[in-house]
This record gives structure tokens, sequence and C-alpha cells, in this order.
């Protein structure tokens, strides 16, 4: 059965047709997964839409050797946008409800070839040079929550040492916990500096050079 | 040449889309600028259940989505950017945002409201470690808790509702001896929820993460600790008028003024839904606001481009 409304299914092969740059998926699934299943399920929907997008599946079971590869350590399901040969853009969880649009805005942001950022915040976020982690907390009836998905997710477009991590946190019980997830977007950058709600680019990208230059 | 729009909507919640759309469908250059998502406040709204037309209600969200999709069907152009500033040079006014300046013959503001902090001590401490505005966004994290709600207005009591499906047990704080919202979400909480009346809340309290709230009662001035891991704040609403900066009047809850045509104190600005002083904030208000409005933005216009 399908999951999209005919209308939104138009919708997406349209966006879809306008993409200059083919997305490979790599997708990390188990049959001991509560929203794996489900996952799945929406990644070959949309994957069926358009000859542009490449989804590999790998079940974390019994290819252990590739999810070792990708570091993917039991959190699953686990979707990588990969950009450049670069896979430091990462859905961990189920991502449907809102985190869905974020999901096809990456997407179709690669797709296309040009972050839509701000000149200056491509400018800084190029200086760069340090390894930065992202880890942007959300429930997938967040309204706000896609907000700071697609910024963090944008940034590690721009320079592949972001690696920005959308991670579902009611399907993550014990990582939530150990960050202190009570309000979400919460996100935290390298361990250190953590913030909660929708930032703008700017101050979003102050916080990732607090957090590096601590 | 800048690109001249006949009218620029700031905000895009029920009022700002409605406005959208009878603008549009008016054949009116309209741009809609929004800072953050489709459907305003609203859009936090699990369900909306007294917006006529939807018999099993409509999520907010989706029902934000819909008139924008119909807004955009009338040739309405949408941009997401912050504005910070107006003004008006000549002929026109300009809307400036963080990257950009929009030029306009009219502006409608519709930036609607936020929630209200109590200002109270902890409050801050605890944004995030306990206490949350938003129930639709956090109501996972506090499956099988205990958990107060401030207010027990309609926004305390509908959120309430949809924390009802995960928390263990809601008690409600309220300043007021009454509650005030509609009888009928009211009667909808099972027996053991609690309702604090006429009680003042005077701090949250916890180490690291929220273990309480202190409270006063009005009458006899009694102290009282409620034990609680989360804490949902709906206190009132603020109105969303930082990038006026003064340029229009408000009233004495910083409302902006207008009269029964949705005109400002500045001539061809115009103001509807949440963020003008209505007595009602509903989004079926807000709405008619929207439609009220386009009448005369309209007019407006044409009585400019006679003279």
């Amino acid at each position: 059965m399908s999951l999209l409304k005919d209308d939104d299914r138009n919708y997406l092969i349209e966006e879809f047709s306008k993409m200059v740059n083919d997305v490979e998926i790599i997708h990390f699934t188990s049959s001991d997964c509560n929203y794996c299943e489900d996952t799945l399920k929406i990644l070959n929907e949309i994957s069926g839409l358009t000859d542009k997008i490449h989804l590999k599946v790998f079940d974390a079971e019994k290819d252990e050797e590739i999810t070792k590869k990708f570091d993917i350590e039991n959190m699953l399901p686990a979707t990588i946008l990969v950009h450049d040969n670069n896979p430091n853009l990462r859905f961990y969880g189920i991502p449907s409800g809102y985190e869905f649009g974020s999901l096809i805005e990456m997407i179709l942001e690669i797709g296309k070839g040009k972050p839509s950022l701000k000149e200056e915040t491509i400018k800084r976020l190029k200086e760069i040079d340090k390894p930065v982690n992202i880890k942007v907390f959300v429930t997938t009836t967040c309204p706000y929550c896609p907000s700071a998905v697609i910024t963090a997710q944008k940034f590690g477009l721009v320079n592949s040492n972001i690696h920005s991590y959308m991670i579902e946190a009611t399907e993550f019980p014990e990582l939530s916990r150990k960050y202190d997830v009570y309000s979400v977007p919460k996100v935290v950058i390298n361990d250190k500096v953590e913030f909660e709600g929708a930032a703008s680019e700017e101050q979003f990208l102050d916080f990732i050079f607090e957090a590096i230059n601590e | 040449m800048n690109e001249i729009f006949d009218v620029i909507i700031v905000g895009a919640g029920p009022a700002g889309l409605t406005a959208g759309i009878y603008l549009g469908r008016a054949r009116l250059k309209t741009l809609i600028i929004e800072k953050l998502i489709t459907g305003g406040l609203a859009a936090t709204t699990e369900l909306l259940e007294n917006y006529p037309g939807f018999p099993d209600g409509i999520n907010g969200m989706e029902l934000g989505e819909k008139m924008e999709e119909q807004a955009k069907r009338f040739g309405v152009r949408f941009v997401f950017e912050e504005v910070k500033d107006f003004g008006k040079d000549g002929d026109y006014f300009n809307v400036k945002t963080d990257d950009n300046v929009y030029f306009c013959k009219s502006i409608v503001i519709a930036t609607g409201s936020h929630y209200k902090k109590l200002n109270v001590p902890g409050e801050d401490k605890f944004s995030g470690r306990g206490i949350s505005y938003c129930a639709t966004c956090d109501a996972p994290f506090f499956k099988d808790r205990n958990i107060v709600i401030i207010g027990t207005g309609n926004s305390g009591l509908q959120e309430g509702l949809h924390l009802l499906k995960f928390v263990k047990k809601i008690t409600f704080i309220e300043f007021l001896p009454y509650i005030t919202g509609e009888k009928i979400l009211q009667e909808r909480f099972p027996k053991e929820t609690e309702f604090l009346l006429n009680k003042e809340v005077l701090s949250f309290e916890g180490e690291k993460r929220l273990e309480g709230v202190k409270i006063k009662d009005r009458k006899t001035g009694e102290i009282s600790f409620v034990p609680a891991e989360g804490a949902f704040l709906y206190v009132g609403l603020l109105p969303n008028t930082d990038f006026l900066k003064g340029k229009l009047e408000l009233d004495e809850n910083g409302f902006i003024k207008t009269n029964e045509r949705c005109e400002t104190s500045l001539k061809g600005v115009f103001a509807i839904g949440d963020v003008r002083n209505s007595i009602v904030k509903q989004v079926a208000t807000a709405v008619g606001d929207g439609a009220l409005v386009s009448r005369f933005v309209q007019k407006y216009i044409e009585e400019k481009e006679v003279k």
C-alpha cells in the first residue's frame, strides 16, 4: 500500500525531476527494531518515484562489516544521505511526520547541488577545519524541529567536517537521557555546547564556533 | 527597478494565510514573509476541534499547509525570512529582513503571538529540563510521569487532553479562583486530574531537573509544593511585535491598536489576528480578520492609484 497521497506523490515527482545530481541513500535496517520496517517502506516509496535516488539497504545483523565501517552502533534504523562520497548527513530513527519534510528537503538540496545558505554563512562554514558533530534531537510531532535538522545538515553539505545527525528522541531513550533531552529540538554540538529551540543560521553557526573554540 | 508588491503580509498563520488567499484571488501582487513555519501558533495544536468544516477536528499544521496551498493557487508568493524592520520612502513601504529588502504599497501585519513566561525563579533554569511550552513536541518525554499544567484556559486544557495520552497524572494550577477554559474540555479529564485554583506559582524547584513547583494559596497565603517532573505553561499570549520598534500604536498589553477595519495608527499598515487588540484569540476569528482586512487593503490601494 502506498504511504503517500496522490497529490504529494505528484509534487515529489516534479521536485525530484529538477535535481541535477543523483542522490545515494545508504540505509541500515534490522528485523529487531520497532521502526525499521516503516522506515524502509518510506525510503522504498520515495526512491521509486525517480531514477535519481539510489537506495542501498544493508541488514545491520548480516552486513556487519559495512555497518561497522559506517559506525552505526545499533542506532537503527539509520539513513545516510551521501553527497560527494561523504556519509556525514544522517537520520537516526524514522523520518516520518514533520521529519519526512526534513528528509525530502535534504535530498533536494543535495540533488540541486547548491546549498541554499547565505554567502556569509558559506564563507564561515568553509573555514572550519576541525571535526564537528551535531546531534539534533527531535520528535516526529514537533513542527519546529525540521528547521534545526535542515540547518545542521545544510552546514554539513558545505563542509564535510561537520557531521549532522537527526536523532528521533523517543526511539533512542538511553541516548536522550544521556543528553537530558526533555524538549525538542535540542541540539548538541561536540558534546560541549547545547541549545533548545529554533536558531537562525548565524546563531547556529555561533554555537558551532563556540564548541570548536572551547 | 525594484519589484513592487501591492501588499506584503508578515506572518503565515491562519490570519496572514487567509488574507493571502483573498488578496491573491483579488489579483493583487501579494508576498507573504514567514519567519519559521506556516500555520502559526495553531500549528502546535494537535487537534482543532472548533474550526468549522471539520467535524472530526483538524491538525493545526495540516490546516496551515492547506491554507498555504490555497494561497499559492492564487499566485501568492512566500519567502521564509525574519522581518526585522519596516519603513516608508515616498510612495512605497520597505520591509527589511536579514537578507533582503522588499517593497510594497501596503503592509498587513499578522505576526501572531507566543506563550507568555511566568518570570518566576527556576523558569529559565528548567526550561528544557522539565518546563515546556509545546505539548505536541515534548509530550513523549513525560510518559508515565506526573506533570503540572499552569493555566486552565482553553490552551492549557486542550494541550492537557493531548498530554493525557502520555502522562500518569496532570495537576492544573490556576491563578484565578475558577477554571477559565470551556466546560466541554474540562469534562473530558479523568477524576484523578487535580485542579488547584486561586494559586500563585512562586518558583520551579529541583536539582538538575525539574522536581516540582512551589505555589501559594492566594486566599490563605499557605505555601505548598507540588511534585512534578514536567510543567507545561499556558498562562496567556504575548504579541510578536519586536520588529515594530515603536512605529505603531499599541494597547496597554502590547497588542497593536486597530479599528474595526484592522487599520493601525499608520496609514497603509494593517494588523490582523492575535497580534492586534482583538478580544478573542481563535483560529476562526483570525481567519475572519484575514477576510475582512482584504477588503480594506484593496480599497486603500485603489484609492491610492486614483490619486
